[in-house]
């Protein structure tokens, strides 16, 4: 690339330095996720929710799963909503949700990637993500100082669960809400490429443009509902 | 649409500006809460200072080692799948989005905020070969509905009131007329997403590449940069070779401290970390990703160590916030793509003479500094560019009202040498220029004269000079 050569040469130029000294240093081994005490636990879930609802978020509180099953339903229910998108679960089993959402009449939409030659339906399949009233997601991380869910897109969860429906709800296991943005790359690691995104999402879509007046759900979801999964034994 | 030209002298465009009190009443009504907001946040967390530092550091390592960082770059996005291409300038890199564009038979674009298109003049080139091109940034669609560049980097509709966007909209997208916020909110939203879903490109910018492992990071708030870099099956993410971060755990010092400056948030609502097209069987993200990584004069401020500085910039807009300047002409007055104090030291380096006269466009109080998150010394690099049009390498021509106060001031000190001299015509002068003030100002001076009261006032001369009489008796 004779365009990249000539830029180099450019930049090169323009440093001037005597001799090049390269300060990389060694790539970031993945961290392991830490295992907290259950106090430090009930801490980093208290400092995530109330900086959810900081920026707009609505927290559906400290559950189990069949607590936020069940939850999630009556979120239907009361709001009406017809077509429900659902995502394969990082930790926690999402068939709990499903189960309880049909009970309450949803139609389901699952995700689950596209086979060889379905090239072609793919717009299809995202005009029917478009038309679902509410996404259902499990993040891999929350980050307690900031109120920000960490979502990872994999074939069965892609990124549409967070962005087209109006409604969002996302889940995540009390084992993986870390401190930090720091924390959460560092938790991520190399993981951060496998697959093609990885989104931190605080709080519902937003903006400012009118007169700097905070608006929800310009392009994103207007309401995010978060939870938190505990144990059943805990 | 913005583009490149630079007709207008901010020093004319800015006496219509500042004239316009509802423009200022809209400027001063966003910034003046917004900084107090800003300010608080900062305040509330304890490591921000410390973050600064960390970010400055980073910023000047991966600036004094780009050449390095960027072949690093380059390996780990096509390790990615991701197709880089280096743009020399605006031309180079609009032909090549053009030729992607033409290859994929794409007729509609959707674009995220992007401060580098408007620098290239993307738009207008797109939309030159037919293709529809929709700005999807609610402040962004505001004013491209109204033909009209942004005028802030952060908030690009803040010269118009909501009556204003109101009218707007009930013109163009034929929606009942509203002024409530929500409710133009809603009719955008409406409207746009069905373009999103017919759009066969997005194109956005990019807040940070990182060297590491070839990922992109695009914040924004409202989500259309997501769908922008979701939704099409091309993607282009336009840079500038200053964005290049080495490794992925520094970017969080950067993040740390971006919204906070900017926009009082602790986070922006939506960080995404694009590591190139979708993967097999995955549903959604573009089936193409192209990086064009854009030069466009910015290796020659590499080339001055002073400069150089700038290339930290992460475009937090900040500095047009704080700026007493900018804070009562608005953006467009500067008429440049990057506006405000750090608008004015790197135009001139982007867009050549045209936009020479803007480091003059300053004050030098410095709040510009205090605010920067990462501490880049604007005042120090204006009088260097000031230094430059006048003393140096002559590289940039400088307006003609500071050549002549310039021509002013020298031929004062050549009188400052007759002391005699300089209090005769102290005499005279205060004599003549007594009947000219009004409420103890003077505001307008026969020519040469003219040349100061064009842009500032002078004050009315005191009947017995004091220094004159202690003068002569000492």
């Amino acid at each position: 690339m004779a365009e990249f050569h000539k830029l180099l040469a450019r930049l090169k130029g323009a440093l001037e330095r005597p001799q090049a000294a390269p300060p990389h240093e060694n790539h970031t081994a993945p961290a392991q996720v830490p295992v907290a005490t259950v106090a430090h636990r009930a801490e980093l879930a208290s400092a995530f929710a109330s900086e959810l609802v900081d920026v707009s978020g609505h927290f559906l509180g400290n559950l189990t799963a069949s607590e936020a099953a069940a939850r999630v339903a009556s979120l239907a229910r009361e709001s009406a909503a017809k077509n429900v998108m659902i995502g394969e679960g990082v930790v926690t089993r999402m068939s709990l949700f499903s189960a309880a959402l049909e009970g309450v009449g949803c139609t389901l939409t699952k995700p689950r990637g596209l086979d060889k030659g379905q090239e072609k339906i793919r717009a299809a399949m995202i005009d029917n993500f478009a038309n679902c009233d509410i996404g259902i997601a499990e993040a891999h991380y929350a980050i307690a100082s900031t109120g920000t869910f960490a979502v990872m897109s994999a074939e069965a969860r892609p990124g549409s669960l967070t962005l087209l429906p109006p409604v969002s709800v996302i889940i995540v296991n009390i084992d993986r809400v870390v401190a930090n943005l720091a924390a959460a790359l560092a938790a991520f690691g190399a993981d951060t490429i496998a697959t093609n995104r990885v989104s931190f999402i605080t709080g519902p879509s937003r903006t400012a443009d009118i007169e700097k007046r905070i608006v929800m759900g310009v392009h994103g979801p207007k309401k995010l509902y978060g939870a938190i999964i505990w144990p059943e034994h805990e | 649409m913005a583009e490149v030209s630079h007709k207008a002298d901010f020093f004319e465009a800015s006496r219509v500006s500042v004239a316009d009190l509802e423009l200022r009443r809209k400027l001063e009504n966003a910034s003046g809460r917004h900084l107090e907001h800003v300010a608080a946040v900062r305040a509330a967390f304890p490591p921000f200072e410390a973050e600064r530092d960390e970010a400055r550091r980073i910023k000047q390592d991966a600036i004094e080692h780009l050449d390095e960082y960027l072949i690093a770059l380059k390996e780990r996005l096509e390790a990615n799948g991701c197709v880089v291409f280096f743009a020399a300038d605006a031309a180079q890199a609009r032909e090549y989005i053009l030729e992607v564009a033409k290859k994929n038979q794409v007729k509609r674009v959707v674009k995220g905020k992007s401060m580098t298109t408007e620098e290239i003049g993307l738009n207008n080139a797109l939309m030159r070969t037919g293709i529809e091109v929709t700005e999807t940034d609610l402040g962004e669609y505001i004013v491209q509905l109204r033909h009209e560049p942004p005028s802030h980097i952060i908030t690009p509709a803040i010269h118009l009131s909501k009556e204003d966007i109101g009218q707007l909209f009930a013109d163009k997208l034929h929606t009942p007329y509203t002024a409530e916020p929500e409710e133009l909110t809603a009719q955008a939203r409406t409207k746009l997403r069905s373009i999103f879903l017919g759009a066969e490109m997005g194109i956005t910018g990019v807040n940070f590449a990182i060297a590491e492992t070839g990922t992109l990071v695009v914040i924004e708030n409202e989500g259309n940069g997501r769908l922008s870099s979701t939704l099409p099956e091309i993607f282009v993410g336009v840079m500038g070779i200053e964005k290049v971060i080495p490794r992925l755990e520094q970017v969080s010092h950067f993040l740390e401290i971006l919204a906070r400056t900017a926009t009082g948030q602790k986070l922006t609502t939506y960080t995404n970390f694009i590591n190139g097209p979708r993967r097999k069987a995955e549903i959604d993200g573009p089936r193409e990703v192209h990086v064009v990584i854009l030069d466009n004069g910015r290796s020659a401020m590499l080339a001055d160590p002073v400069m150089r500085e700038a290339l930290y910039c992460i475009r937090c807009g900040a500095c047009l916030n704080v700026c007493p300047i900018y804070r009562r002409v608005g953006g467009h007055a500067y008429n440049s793509t990057y506006p405000g104090p750090i608008g004015s030291i790197v135009s001139p380096n982007l867009f050549g003479s045209a936009a020479g006269h803007l480091p003059f466009a300053s004050t030098l109080c410095g709040a510009c500094r205090d605010i920067c998150p990462v501490r880049i010394d604007i005042p120090r690099i204006l009088l260097h560019l000031r230094w430059k049009a006048t003393e140096g390498q002559n590289q940039l021509p400088w307006p003609a009202a500071a050549r002549r106060a310039r021509k002013g001031a020298r031929r004062f000190a050549s009188m400052a040498r007759h002391p005699r001299m300089i209090r005769a015509l102290a005499k005279i002068g205060s004599w003549m220029l007594r009947p000219l003030a009004r409420d103890g100002w003077i505001r307008w001076m026969p020519p040469p004269f003219n040349a100061w009261t064009k842009i500032r006032d002078f004050p009315r001369p005191r009947p017995h000079s004091k220094r004159a009489s202690s003068d002569t008796s000492a």
